[in-house]
Formats: C-alpha cells, sequence, structure tokens
C-alpha cells in the first residue's frame, strides 16, 4: 500500500492520545503505512479564521504543501474538524487562482508550494475505500457480535456536502458501513447529525452541554450499548464531560463512548491497552 | 419515461381546527424530472384542495417554497422528487414545515420572528455621507476586489432554511441567526456603509460568538451563502475593533498564540487562556479526571519541525491586505 501522511490533530496528540494510540495500533493491524509529518502544525481548528482569513488558508495550505514536498498523494486525519479545515483550504486554493497565486507566493519564500495535488481523507473513510466492508470483515478477529452501536457523526464529515463531499450530508452511511463490518448492529438515531456544541463551548458552556447531553440521551433511547464517533472533539464533550452535560438534560447513566479506530481495534482482536481504552473517562467494559 | 410510485407523507395542521398536527398520505405517480413543488401542486389540483403550502416564483428566486423533505429544508421548487428518493434508498418522502417557527397552516410557517429579528440588526445600507455623495449626479463606484468581499453574501433570497434548522438558534432565543448575521457582515465590510466595522458590536450583542459551527446554514443553503463564513469575519472584525476581553475572542488568541509559540495548540493552557482562572475551576473536576487517565500534557510544548517557517509565514499572512 502506498505510503500516506498522517496529521494526527492536537487533540489525538493531547488530550485523546487514545485516539492517536488506536489509530497507531489499527494501522499497523491492517498493514497502512502512515507517515506523520514532523513539520505539520495545529490547522487552527477554524478558529486562525477568525484571526484573519487569509491567516487560516496560509498556515493550512502550508500543512498541504508540506505532504506534497514529500511526495505523497492523500493525508489522513482522525480529526472531523481538521478535516473540513484541510478540505476548505484545498476548495479554496483549487479553485480561486488569484488566491493559490497570492499564497504561493508566500509558500515560496520558504520553499514551498500548493500545486494541489494532494487529497485529505478521514480515517474512516480511508478504511472504506482501500479495503471495502467485506475486507474488514474478513479481517475481523472478534466480531462485536450483538453490541449495539449509535453512530455518531455530529458536523464536520460531513458539512458542508461541498467541500466535505464524501457521502450526502442528509443521510450518511459511513459509519454505519463500518460498524456492520465489526460485526455489530449500528442503530438509528435522530441526533447522529446534530452539534454536539463544542465550538461553543467556551462562550456558552450551558449550550453546549445541553447539546451534548440531548445526544446522549438519544443514544440511551435507542437502546445503544455505546457510541462511536470520528471526531475526537465530539468524543471530549460526550465522554469527559458526559456527567456534567447528562446533568444539564436532568438525567444520569453512563455509556461508552468509543473512537472509531478502538472500536475496529477491539474487533480486530487488538489488546485494550493498546487502543488506549483504559484512557477513556466513562469506563469501557470489554 | 421513467415514472415511479411515491407516497408522499404530508404534515398537516390547521391551527383553527386541529388540536394537533398529524400525517396524511398521498400516493401518486411521479415521471422523472419532476419538482417536490410540482407534486405538490398535483395534490392539490387532483387530490386534495385543502393542502396549504406556499410558492411563487418556482426558479429558486424568491424563496418562499422552502420546506421540509425527509428532514432537511429545501426549496421544493428546485427539488426533483427523484434526487431525493435516491439519496434517501425509499419510495417515501415526508415532507414537513420549516423548524423554528410556528405553524400557520400544514406546510407553511410564520416567518415574522426570523424577518422582525433581521430588522434588528439593521440590514440595510447607512450611508457613509464621506463616501456616498447626497445628490444623484455623481455615484459611488464599487470596484470588484471590494466586491469581492461581500458578493456572496448579498444572494441570500430569505427562504429561512438556514434559520430553521441553525443550532444556535435553537438553544440561544438571543442569538441574531444565520442569514440576519450574514447580511450584517455583508454591510460591514461595504465601504458605502456609515457603520462599517461598528456593525460588528451589534454582532456581538446577538450572541454572534454562540454559533456552534454546526456549519448547517452553510449545507442547506440553495444559493451558496454560507452565513456561518460570514459570521467567523464578523468575530474578527470585533476582535479586531478592540471587542477582545471575552471568552470567544480570548480563545481565538490562545489559538495564535501556542501556534507563534509551539505550532501546536496548547489544550493545557487553554482554559486559562480562554476564561481565565473562572475557566481553570470550571473545568477543575473533568480536568482532575483527564490527568488521573493520562491524557494531559506538558504545559510546555515541543515546537514542531521548521516552526521558525511557520511563524515567518504568518507574520506574512498577517501582513497581506
Ligand atoms: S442564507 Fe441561504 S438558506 Fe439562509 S435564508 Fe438566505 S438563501 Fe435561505
Ligand atoms: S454554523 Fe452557526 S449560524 Fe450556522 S447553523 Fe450552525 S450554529 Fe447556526
Ligand atoms: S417558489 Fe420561489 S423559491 Fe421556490
Amino acid at each position: 500500500m502506498e505510503m500516506v501522511a498522517f496529521y494526527p490533530g492536537c487533540a489525538a496528540k493531547g488530550a485523546s492520545k487514545e485516539l492517536y494510540e488506536s489509530t497507531v495500533a489499527v494501522s499497523e493491524e491492517l498493514g497502512i503505512p502512515l507517515v506523520e509529518l514532523p513539520q505539520f502544525s495545529c490547522c487552527g481548528a477554524g478558529v486562525l479564521e477568525e484571526v484573519k482569513d487569509i491567516l487560516d488558508i496560509v498556515v493550512n495550505a502550508r500543512n498541504l504543501a508540506l505532504a506534497e514536498r514529500e511526495g505523497f498523494k492523500t493525508i489522513v486525519t482522525v480529526c472531523s474538524t481538521c478535516l473540513l479545515v484541510l478540505k476548505r483550504t484545498k476548495y479554496h486554493l483549487d479553485n480561486d487562482d488569484d488566491l493559490k497565486e497570492k499564497v504561493n507566493n508566500l509558500l515560496e519564500k520558504e520553499g514551498l508550494e500548493y500545486k494541489g495535488e494532494v487529497d485529505v481523507k478521514h480515517f474512516h473513510w480511508f478504511l472504506l475505500d482501500e479495503f471495502g466492508e467485506d475486507e474488514l470483515r474478513r479481517r475481523v478477529k472478534k466480531p462485536l457480535q450483538s453490541l449495539k452501536v449509535y453512530p455518531y457523526y455530529g458536523c464536520h464529515t460531513v458539512r458542508p456536502y461541498e467541500i466535505l463531499g464524501y457521502e450526502p450530508s442528509e443521510n450518511p452511511q459511513s459509519l454505519e458501513r463500518l460498524i456492520r463490518a465489526v460485526g455489530a448492529q449500528p442503530v438509528s438515531g435522530e441526533r447522529r447529525l446534530e452539534c454536539c456544541g463544542f465550538h461553543a463551548f467556551w462562550p456558552n458552556p450551558n449550550g453546549s452541554m445541553i447539546l451534548t447531553g440531548l445526544n446522549l440521551k438519544d443514544a440511551k433511547l435507542c437502546g445503544a450499548d455505546c457510541i462511536v464517533t470520528p471526531c475526537p472533539l465530539c468524543h471530549m464533550n460526550l465522554d469527559a464531560n458526559q456527567g456534567r452535560a447528562l446533568k444539564e438534560v436532568g438525567e444520569s447513566f453512563s455509556i461508552p463512548v468509543l473512537h472509531v479506530p478502538q472500536l475496529l481495534g477491539l474487533a480486530l482482536g487488538i489488546e485494550p491497552k493498546r487502543l488506549g481504552l483504559h484512557r477513556n473517562i466513562v469506563p469501557v467494559n470489554c | 419515461m421513467e415514472r415511479r410510485e411515491v407516497t408522499f407523507r404530508i404534515k398537516r395542521f390547521n391551527p383553527k381546527k386541529d388540536v394537533r398536527p398529524y400525517y396524511q398520505e398521498y400516493k401518486l405517480t411521479v415521471p422523472r424530472g419532476m419538482t417536490i413543488l410540482e407534486a405538490l401542486q398535483f395534490i392539490k389540483d387532483e387530490i386534495d384542495p385543502t393542502l396549504a403550502f406556499r410558492a411563487f416564483c418556482r426558479s429558486a428566486i424568491c424563496g418562499s417554497c422552502a420546506i421540509k423533505v425527509n428532514g432537511f429544508p429545501k426549496l421544493a421548487c428546485k427539488t426533483q422528487v427523484f434526487t431525493e428518493l435516491d439519496k434517501f434508498k425509499t419510495s417515501l418522502l415526508t415532507l414537513e414545515p420549516l423548524d423554528n417557527m410556528e405553524v400557520i397552516r400544514d406546510l407553511i410557517v410564520d416567518w415574522d420572528g426570523a424577518f422582525e429579528r433581521m430588522k434588528e440588526l439593521k440590514p440595510y445600507l447607512i450611508p457613509d455621507p464621506k463616501v456616498v455623495p447626497d445628490t444623484l449626479d455623481e455615484e459611488t463606484r464599487v470596484y470588484p476586489e471590494e466586491l469581492k468581499k461581500y458578493d456572496k453574501f448579498t444572494d441570500c433570497i430569505l427562504c429561512t432554511s438556514c434559520y430553521s434548522i441553525c443550532t444556535a438558534t435553537q438553544i440561544d432565543e438571543g442569538y441574531g441567526g444565520p442569514f440576519q448575521l450574514a447580511r450584517l457582515y455583508r454591510f460591514a465590510v461595504d465601504k458605502r456603509d456609515g457603520l462599517k466595522e461598528e456593525r460588528a458590536k451589534i454582532g456581538y450583542a446577538y450572541d454572534m460568538w454562540n454559533c456552534v459551527r454546526c456549519e448547517k446554514c452553510a449545507d442547506v443553503c440553495p444559493k451558496h451563502v454560507g452565513p456561518v463564513d460570514a459570521i467567523m469575519r464578523l468575530r474578527g472584525i470585533s476582535i479586531d475593533i478592540g471587542l477582545k476581553d471575552n471568552p470567544g475572542a480570548r480563545h481565538v488568541l490562545a489559538f495564535y498564540k501556542s501556534l507563534m509559540e509551539s505550532g501546536l495548540l496548547n489544550e493545557v493552557l487553554l482554559p486559562l487562556r480562554a476564561k481565565g482562572i473562572k475557566g481553570v475551576l470550571e473545568n477543575l473536576p473533568v480536568g482532575i479526571k483527564m490527568i488521573l487517565k493520562g491524557k494531559a500534557h506538558s504545559p510546555i510544548m515541543k515546537p514542531i519541525s521548521e516552526h521558525e517557517s511557520l511563524i515567518k509565514l504568518m507574520k506574512a499572512a498577517m501582513e497581506v491586505e
């Protein structure tokens, strides 16, 4: 398999270490050659756009150009917001020649050029594209039979479709496909595409917690045994802030929240420790 | 021509007669190319004249026909039945009135609240006497580069689709709203406007920092307006004019600082930087749990490789006109 540039994002390098660990473990198991570039910077989580829009573009054009410089065709990320920010940068540069020229003039001074040859994918899209469900199913050693999993997409792997373009934003199915591939059963919840409020956590913590609480409640209502999400930021709200969020909506239960590679890793027979499951705040019994 | 049997499950409600809303099903044979609006019109003409919906231009211009199709706002006149059937792999389409607004009847909602809110935000040009002449003999030229700043935000047709699904609107009554705030931004960067950057203060007063960046408004807009993009820029303007001492702005500046220091986000210092001691205290219980689980990194971070080059680029970007 061709080498892919791994863009873990700051959450996976920091407070969501278990996402980093499980991504590496799953990639080793499946033989995916991930190469993390030590030059990659934080994408700014869309926040840099609020400092100045061109700043956001330049910082991320640099990330894209670094991958191109090292000859990569694909960047794989495990964070939904990093995904959107990188793809949005690519979208703007690829559709606006003036902007591309302006940005390349700056990059040139640092020995870089954005050509537009590198693609950006979320890890779980990459898995589905590279292996397909059937191949993944064949690799599964411990099917997670009878496990009911709530596929929580959140926002930035599905919206806006114009920029992400992987699957219809009104009815994405990638997580359901993965859940089935590991032998588990996806439950269909009304709030799987709703926001967790993470990006307004600082200005509006209560609002953010209400949204997360409602999402958790929906998962419970659907009879889910656990939630799986492709985003470490959603994970932070759903897992680390679970108690606070549930209190905000007058509930008090607990439901484990797994990162996509943690779920897949369990089915591939990887020991829980390598998947960082001991780091999840809500305990995962496996 | 391909035809399909389709069931339309339509939410009905007449507040004068019905205690609560109910769903009514209509089955019809739909040819390829038929729009949802044509299907509605067919039902009204041939099956049930009591069905109420709103439409006018039939050309995606007037913004009056927006309804929910299988849960998502769409212009009925722009949306083909087959496209939606294929997307949802179904032969049943559920049509409902838009959310976040009261139902007048069936698929018709009351726009007043949404438009009142827009009016409060002063969505019109307040001419700057230094730029706009007060006689009709002269004109104010707007050059293409100037127009580019707000061009796409002038394409809004007030269909209220974005407003109807806006997450911030759902949880915060004081929130300005997506298309409303986009209009505000549109004038904030118009050189003819007298208030200009000062308009960011209006956005601030109308909770623009509570936008959760769910991107729904960008996703559903039939005119590709992308209100959230305007909101992000309006926030940027508010910081530029000095509205810096609030969690939203401080969070932004914390990111900038982190990137300058190491190139990566310093998550450990974020609560302090975004909200001061209050932020630390509020998040202490969760923070302790995270430390015990080995989730916290050292507050001093090792810079990325070629960090110097990132700093130079960031500084250069800040200089760009
Ligand atoms: S911004 Fe788009 S979705 Fe919102 S009201 Fe205007 S046209 Fe409709
Ligand atoms: S991105 Fe912001 S304005 Fe747009 S729908 Fe979401 S919360 Fe509302
Ligand atoms: S009828 Fe005018 S926009 Fe659809």
